[in-house]
């Protein structure tokens, strides 16, 4: 058994590149599951299946797509499994969590709330595109849609957020 | 903002859609439609503020206990219990809470059962073995077989989960440089008995199958872990 030197730390580029990504990773679960435990879970699994499965990444700028698509499927894998039950817009526990509230910015704690409270049919393409950078091709081959149903999603996804914003909801595309 | 003319309405569900990203055709309606145009500029004002909320400053969450498989309460009502658990706790001594193992139990049991497999290594050449440690920047030294050894994401870092043969059968070992351990815990959970106990600046796990963990095994496994 070779050791390492006696108090070194030798990191893997891999595992400096999860320990990078992982705040993203974790913001994105938990706009997905709008739970941080569930969130903690997920990322948990994620970064196990990451590590197990590192020899298909090939290329590290692409890590964050890749990571961000093993979370969304964690996160579906995981109410398969564990029989999670779907939570009611009126019972989102980070509502009332204080990581939703700015320092004195409070149209920016009303937008995370009305994110929050999007159904998730909007929420989901709209955070896998502004946070996890997926263009509409690639969220509408991930989420098995056209890519006139997710342009619709994203469309009235922030259509509704204008309205909180204090800008005039418009016409619906349909 | 009423006029909607069928090139404005293809032009809006673009911009609404995807504002940073517009088709050539939607690039030139803008050019000389004010309505089209004043809308995207509200609505990539919009993304930017969009960005900002979606970044969440995770540092100000708070941490909750770990959630169970299928626990269905909310958070007040998980409060609501807790008060009631501690007057009872109160009542009956607190001897029971002073033995309550820490969450980091339960997510070493959660993680040992995701690998399953693990307890029915039977070898692990050398270099196997060392490269996990290496990876992890640790060094174990113990007359125990090696059977399984894998370097495993945990907490954010990347920490050796091993199975080491004993005459009790096997044990899991993870070794974690990272985690601050008080005091040593005990626990029984999902079939698997464990210990968790503190080690130089990190934490040692021992877990079986069915069983307690044999002290002897414990010692020399902890003795043998350095970072």
């Amino acid at each position: 058994m070779k050791p390492a030197a006696h108090g070194t730390t030798v990191e893997t580029p891999f595992s400096r590149l999860l320990a990078m990504l992982r705040p993203d990773l974790v913001r994105f679960a938990l706009w997905l599951a709008r739970d941080r435990s569930v969130a903690e879970d997920v990322v948990q699994e994620t970064l196990i299946r990451a590590w197990k499965s590192r020899a298909e990444l090939k290329d590290a700028g692409a890590a964050r797509p890749w990571l961000f698509t093993i979370v969304r499927r964690e996160h579906a894998r995981l109410y398969e499994r564990k029989r999670l039950p779907t939570v009611d817009v009126d019972e989102v526990e980070a509502l009332g969590d204080p990581a939703l509230a700015s320092e004195g910015d409070a149209s920016l704690d009303d937008l995370r709330r009305a994110i929050m409270q999007l159904p998730d049919e909007y929420r989901e393409p709209l955070v896998m595109q502004v946070l996890g950078g997926f263009s509409t091709a690639e969220i509408a081959a991930e989420l098995g849609l056209t890519q006139p149903a997710v342009l619709t999603r994203l469309f009235r996804a922030r259509n509704r957020l204008r309205v909180i914003y204090g800008l005039e909801a418009v016409e619906d595309v349909e | 903002m009423t006029e909607t003319r069928p090139d404005c309405r293809h032009a809006r569900l673009h911009i609404g859609a995807d504002p940073q990203h517009l088709p050539d055709d939607v690039q030139a309606h803008v050019a000389g439609c004010t309505t089209c145009a004043r809308f995207l500029d509200e609505t990539r004002a919009l993304d930017g503020r969009l960005r900002g909320a979606l970044e969440l400053p995770l540092e100000k969450f708070r941490t909750p206990a770990r959630r169970r498989d299928g626990w269905p309460f909310t958070w007040n009502f998980q409060l609501k219990m807790a008060a009631s658990l501690l007057l009872g706790l109160l009542v009956g001594g607190g001897l029971w809470l002073a033995n309550t193992p820490p969450a980091l139990a339960g997510e070493l049991v959660e993680h040992v059962r995701h690998e399953a497999s693990s307890w029915s290594g039977h070898a692990v050449p050398a270099g196997s073995v060392a490269r996990v440690l290496q990876d992890a920047g640790v060094q174990f030294d113990i007359s125990m077989p090696v059977v399984y050894a894998s370097a495993c994401p945990f907490h954010g870092r990347v920490v050796p989960h091993l199975v080491v043969q004993t005459a009790q059968g096997p044990l899991t070992v993870m070794l974690l440089p990272h985690e601050k351990v008080r005091r040593r815990a005990e626990f029984e959970q999902q079939g698997l008995h464990g210990v968790l106990l503190p080690a130089g600046e990190g934490a040692v796990a021992v877990l079986a199958r069915g069983a307690e963990v044999p002290e002897p095994q414990v010692r020399e496994i902890v003795s043998g872990a350095r970072w």
